[in-house]
């Protein structure tokens, strides 16, 4: 890929990351974060794959993106109604 | 293959990612957030096929399968959970 689009297309996932992290501390209530920090989580698995870390990226994306959701969203249920 | 070709679908695959973040960051409810990030991940693993077929490293292919299976798997959880079970 032109090396400027490669840098452009990582510019912007980065910028998006960066947005989502301020969001999430602001957010009101748990659910929306969960989902807010696995589109971090899935946002770095696109930039490690940029970086030519394909393994790496599998990774984040298998344990980062859908096992810490989860992970989360079962101890929310756990919770019950309090947060 | 045409560089331009590259440069206006990155373009329109980047633009639909920030409108679906941009849901993603206002939304008011859970449901609207859950659908803007199976967008989102649905978006990213076309831009991983686009990607494996712009520099034909066949690689990238496999990695989109498993995006797209993991990106099931997670929008199901949040599906069961948005539902009332996963207790």
């Amino acid at each position: 890929m032109n090396p400027s689009l490669a840098s452009a297309l990582a510019v912007f996932l980065g910028g998006m990351m960066l947005a989502a992290s301020v969001v999430v501390l602001f957010v009101r209530d748990l659910l929306s974060a969960i989902i807010i920090t696995g589109m971090i989580s899935l946002s770095a698995s696109v930039l490690f794959l940029l970086m030519d870390a394909t393994d790496v990226a599998i990774t984040e994306a298998s344990i980062g993106a859908v096992l810490a959701t989860l992970i989360f969203l079962w101890g929310k249920g756990k919770m019950g109604g309090r947060e | 293959m045409n560089n331009t070709l590259a440069f206006v679908s990155v373009g329109l695959m980047a633009g639909g990612i920030f409108l679906a973040f941009l849901r993603l960051l206002v939304g008011k409810t859970g449901p609207d957030r859950a659908v803007a990030l199976d967008t989102i991940t649905l978006i990213s693993t076309n831009l991983l096929v686009f990607i494996a077929l712009f520099e034909e490293r066949s690689m990238l292919m496999d990695v989109a399968i498993v995006y797209s299976v993991l990106s099931f798997l997670g929008v199901l959880a949040l599906a069961r959970y948005l539902d009332g079970g996963l207790r």
